[in-house]
């Protein structure tokens, strides 16, 4: 899973970079993407990773809180140009813009843990069910608080467990804002052991919060599922290839590759990872239904 | 994971009412000495006086970053009868409190005021304020380490509209007048 100069990094150069450009859009100080949405609407908030909130409009659409989907109209379209590209192309936004997946994996990539202390879980369907466990958990609170159904014993998971909250103080701090990274609330703390350390450093791949504790993510690949059946693009397996040599499987960041070495679309991130290691060539980024 | 997210939403409702407390701000409401909630013409709004107890916070906040501590608001109304440019103040502290200010509305930070009148009915737009207290050592272990409040007030004519009164305490066992940060 390390990074290989020779191989690894040649071969995902296009991804690997649009993680750095995927950090300068969105995270300030640069966040340029972030800028121009706000220039163009004629906005004058500070424009940081928080503009495009990654969880709050999903936690409005179940809690009912409609009006704060009109009110916060950058985030609510955001989520909805992510899911639509997800339905077509596959969540290349996950797999290749991401600031908040891209680090932790790159922190997996490049921090020399052997493997057999990194968690990986080989079988799909309970990575699937772990990642569902917890985007129907997510939904039941906001049906719970937002309906006031168990709002004083349950808390909304969406800010107090923030990574964008998390990565944008970091970045700010890593570039001059010392400020930023002076308060710690205890949900920020957990965000930053479970996100860059547990599933980052200590997962393989470096997709664990990917993985088990984004909606946004989740319900990517679940509107990802649908257009593959419908024959949108997504990352194809041909098994008259395959030699069962388990180099995709090695280096997919998602634990999306199930023992037959088909895709499990829940899972994928369209990262092209399998693509570009497999050297029989078996996996393809199409459209189209599969003969 | 479902059982975890659960348990992860119980705690942070259990730390979110002592640490980076979240409060509804509206005008004019006068002295708020006691809960009391506003009707005008937006959502009815729940005004409490804040208790913060640091010994009630997570465990890991009071392990790795005890001395600092924050309150936020994301809601200010005005629920009066005629457009008002207000300002901010935080009285009777006696240590430092940064000010972290971001809004879709024009802000001084010089003078802590709106640089618009806010329309009857209306909120700040994407309003979020961070008011985050550096506790000094010698007031860290005290029983009422920050006693005051925040006031609203007119900026052209300098009348109070609206005073909350916060508190920062030690060891009362309870913390009152959080809201669910996430509106």
């Amino acid at each position: 899973m390390w990074l290989k100069p020779n191989s690894t990094l040649v071969l995902n150069r296009w991804r690997y970079l649009s993680f750095i450009a995927g950090f300068f859009l969105f995270v300030a100080p640069f966040a340029f993407l972030v800028r121009a949405t706000l220039f163009a609407l004629g906005k004058i908030q500070e424009p940081t990773l928080h503009v495009f909130c990654y969880r709050m409009p999903i936690d409005w659409i179940f809690g009912g809180r409609y009006s704060s989907l009109i009110a916060s109209s950058v985030s609510t379209g955001f989520i909805v140009v992510i899911l639509a590209s997800a339905f077509l192309f596959g969540p290349l936004f996950c797999g290749w813009l991401c600031p908040v997946g891209s680090i932790s994996e790159s922190a997996s990539r490049v921090i020399p843990i052997p493997s057999k202390y990194r968690i990986w879980i080989k079988d799909t369907q309970i990575t699937s069910g772990l990642r569902y466990g917890f985007l129907v958990g997510f939904i039941a609170i906001a049906v719970l608080v937002g309906y006031k159904l168990a709002a004083s014993d349950l808390s909304s998971i969406c800010c107090r467990y923030c990574t964008s909250s998390v990565l944008q103080n970091l970045s700010s701090g890593i570039f001059g804002n010392f400020l930023a990274i002076e308060y710690w609330h205890t949900g920020a703390i957990i965000v930053l052991i479970s996100w860059l350390l547990i599933g980052g450093v200590f997962m393989q791949g470096g997709r664990g919060w990917c993985l088990f504790f984004c909606p946004l993510g989740a319900l990517s690949n679940v509107v990802h599922k649908v257009g593959a059946r419908l024959g949108l693009y997504r990352i194809e397996h041909s098994a008259s290839k395959c030699a069962s040599c388990n180099s995709c499987s090695s280096v997919c960041p998602t634990w999306a590759i199930k023992d037959d070495k088909t895709i499990e679309r829940s899972l994928c991130i369209a990262c092209k990872e399998c693509v570009n290691v497999c050297p029989n060539g078996c996996y393809s980024y199409q459209k189209g239904f599969k003969k | 994971m479902f059982a975890v997210t659960i348990v992860a939403s119980s705690y942070a409702a259990d730390f979110g009412k002592h640490e980076m407390v979240h409060f509804w701000l509206a005008f004019p409401a006068g002295t708020v000495i006691k809960p009391t909630v506003l009707r005008g013409p937006g959502p009815p709004i729940a005004l409490t006086p804040l208790t913060i107890d640091l010994d009630q916070r997570g465990v890991l906040k009071n392990l790795l970053n005890p001395s600092i501590e924050a309150i936020s608001t994301h809601w200010i109304y005005n629920y009066g009868k005629k457009p008002v440019r207000i300002g901010l103040e935080l009285v009777n502290c006696t240590f430092p409190v940064i000010w972290e200010v971001g809004a879709n509305f024009p802000y001084d930070p010089e003078t802590r005021t709106f640089m618009q009148p806010l329309m009857p009915g209306q909120s700040i737009p994407n309003l979020g304020i961070d008011w985050i207290f550096k506790i000094p050592p010698s007031l860290m272990y005290s029983p009422v380490i920050y006693d005051g409040g925040l006031v609203i007030f007119d900026a052209d004519t300098g009348e109070t509209l609206t005073f909350l009164p916060i508190k920062i305490v030690r060891g009362s066992g309870v913390s009152s007048g959080g809201a669910n940060c996430c509106g």
